[in-house]
């Protein structure tokens, strides 16, 4: 208990006669925590939008005949050996013609002279709902055109592709944010500390002689760490909602946020950034503290 | 050994042929044996540059002797670490020749850090504070930077810190070297004080006017060698 209290007073004074210092590593550990959950809240709203857009994605493979029964479970594999799908359907010649009729409607007098066989018989390939189908599909897609008797393949290629490529991006530009994030949290904390120490180095000899222990001496500044890293954290989330609160607020009902409703981190994810900063900057201060701080 | 257990019990300080050489080669102290009671006011003189400061620097485990065996409160100081170190440390009050104040801090802060580092209640410490400067007659200087202060000043507060949390070995090092005849009864007084609650008090002083009329021993030192140990009203 009283050394808790000792050790707070201890930080607290730090952090008073460096404010400058800190408050600069805290701006800069705030923006970093700002810049990486930026990138990283709109990759998973893409994510997430993602899954909802594949809700219609599907292949459909035309084929040159149509299948009998057999060819129909041999096919059946065979797509199967590529990936997991949710579904398989096959679309006969017959079926073809009754759907496009009804897609027709009242007009579906045009189609009186037609033979009733003139459309091809299909496969329809619904893949699994995730993201990974979504980026894979360009990928089977060359597969199903492989597959014997198929004769063209069908889905909404410009888009996915796109989609594809962006989203890959979005993960590279996440990744770099969160390497950015890790290094200034941990060197930033260093530096302050590193400076902290060598500013009280008569203050910490004289703490020695007194008889403090090294917890005593040592967890002050492990104390400023998890601070820069809670206070960081904290100041950059902050701003990340403010501004998620602004851009929604203006641009809501406006076509485009419409395709995806934008939500905000859940709970869990805040609570990992915010642990995740107070880990980093603990480091920091961990690694200035075993290089600098001889007990 | 032909020590009995009831003597060692009671030396709260054993040095046994202790010896200190600084490269590249001064010999700052060589073969000082001597046991110093539990309780005991003990008296280190000596010309300038004769290995005062240098022994009390072993005493508080600043220095590592080159040779020899120093025990305080029967451990050999030199091969305690860590928080058996900084428990024994806290057990040690040490007012240095040149202060150690933080000059950044106030009076109070300065005298405080000595009972923070054993966790004493922020009450408890501002009593004692309070006392402490009254008995040196400093109070009206309570919030002042230690840097603001006068030499004379600087000195008692360093002598306040040292005793402030009731240490049971108190090394004093010159401690009356700037201060006026009733400022140095006023220092005597609170060091008797201490005595008088059992701790062990080491004193390295110029000052005979301090041990002259005392029964303390008192150890002369000439050029870091025993020179003579005897009663302070026997010199
Ligand atoms: N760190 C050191 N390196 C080299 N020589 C040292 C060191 N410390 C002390 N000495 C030498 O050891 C000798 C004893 O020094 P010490 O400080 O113990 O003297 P003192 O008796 O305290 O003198 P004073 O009364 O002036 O304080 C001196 O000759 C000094 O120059
Ligand atoms: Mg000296």
């Amino acid at each position: 208990m009283n050394f808790w209290l000792s050790v707070i007073r201890q930080t607290g004074r730090n952090l008073r006669q460096t404010w400058a210092t800190q408050f600069m590593t805290c701006l800069t550990v705030s923006l970093s925590v700002l810049m990486f959950s930026f990138f990283y809240l709109i990759y998973i709203n893409i994510l997430s939008a993602g899954n909802k857009v594949s809700d219609d994605l599907r292949l459909i493979v035309y084929l040159d005949e149509e299948p009998g029964p057999q060819l129909q479970e041999q096919l059946r594999l065979k797509i199967t050996q590529f990936d997991q799908v949710q579904e398989v359907k096959f679309i006969s010649k017959a079926e073809a013609y009754s759907r496009f009729t009804e897609q027709l409607g009242d007009n579906r007098d045009v189609l009186t002279d037609m033979p009733t066989d003139f459309l091809p018989a299909s496969i329809e390939v619904v893949p699994l709902k995730n993201l990974r189908s979504l980026n894979q599909v360009k990928l089977f897609a060359e597969y199903l055109a492989t597959i014997p008797g198929s004769q063209k393949v069908q889905y909404g290629q410009k888009w996915v592709e796109r989609f594809y490529y962006f989203t890959q991006l979005l993960s590279i530009v996440v990744l770099l944010s969160g390497t950015l994030l890790i290094l200034t949290a941990t060197f930033m904390v260093a530096s302050t500390i590193r400076l902290t120490i060598f500013g009280r180095q008569e203050e910490l000899e004289l703490l020695k002689l007194v008889g403090a222990t090294n917890n005593y001496i040592r967890t002050p500044f492990l104390l400023e760490g998890i601070f820069q890293g809670l206070m960081g954290s904290f100041l950059g989330l902050t701003a990340l909602y403010t501004l998620f609160q602004w851009t929604t607020g203006h641009f809501s009902g406006a076509g485009f946020l419409d395709l995806f409703t934008f939500t905000f981190f859940p709970s869990e994810i805040i609570v990992t950034i915010v642990l995740l900063s107070i880990i980093l900057c603990t480091a920091g201060s961990y690694t200035s503290m075993q290089k600098f701080l001889r007990i | 050994m032909s020590e009995s257990p009831a003597t060692t019990r009671t030396a709260m300080i054993e040095m046994i042929k202790v010896g200190k050489e600084f490269p590249p080669n001064v010999t700052a102290l060589a073969d000082i044996s001597v046991s110093i009671a539990s309780g005991e006011m003990f008296f280190l003189i000596g010309r300038s540059g004769a290995g005062k400061t240098t022994l009390l620097k072993l005493l508080c485990n600043m220095e590592r002797p080159s040779n020899g065996l120093i025990e305080v409160a029967g451990m050999n100081i030199h091969q305690v670490t860590g928080n058996k170190l900084a428990k024994l440390r806290q057990k040690v009050g040490v007012a240095y020749q040149d202060f150690r104040l933080l000059t950044d801090r106030t009076v109070a802060e300065n005298i405080a850090i000595s009972m923070e580092v054993s966790y004493k209640k922020p009450q408890i410490i501002r009593a004692r504070v309070r006392s402490l400067l009254a008995q040196l007659q400093l109070e009206d200087k309570h919030d002042m930077l230690t840097g603001d202060l006068s030499r004379g000043e600087q000195q008692r507060v360093a002598l306040a810190r040292a005793v402030a949390n009731s240490p049971a070995l108190i090394l004093v090092d010159e401690p009356t070297g700037n201060l006026d005849a009733t400022s140095t009864a006023q220092v005597m007084e609170l060091l008797a004080r201490c005595s008088n609650s059992g701790a062990t008090i080491v004193i390295a002083t110029h000052d005979e006017a301090l041990y002259r009329h005392s029964s303390n021993r008192v150890m002369k030192l000439h050029n870091g060698k025993l020179d003579s140990l005897t009663r302070g009203d026997e010199l």
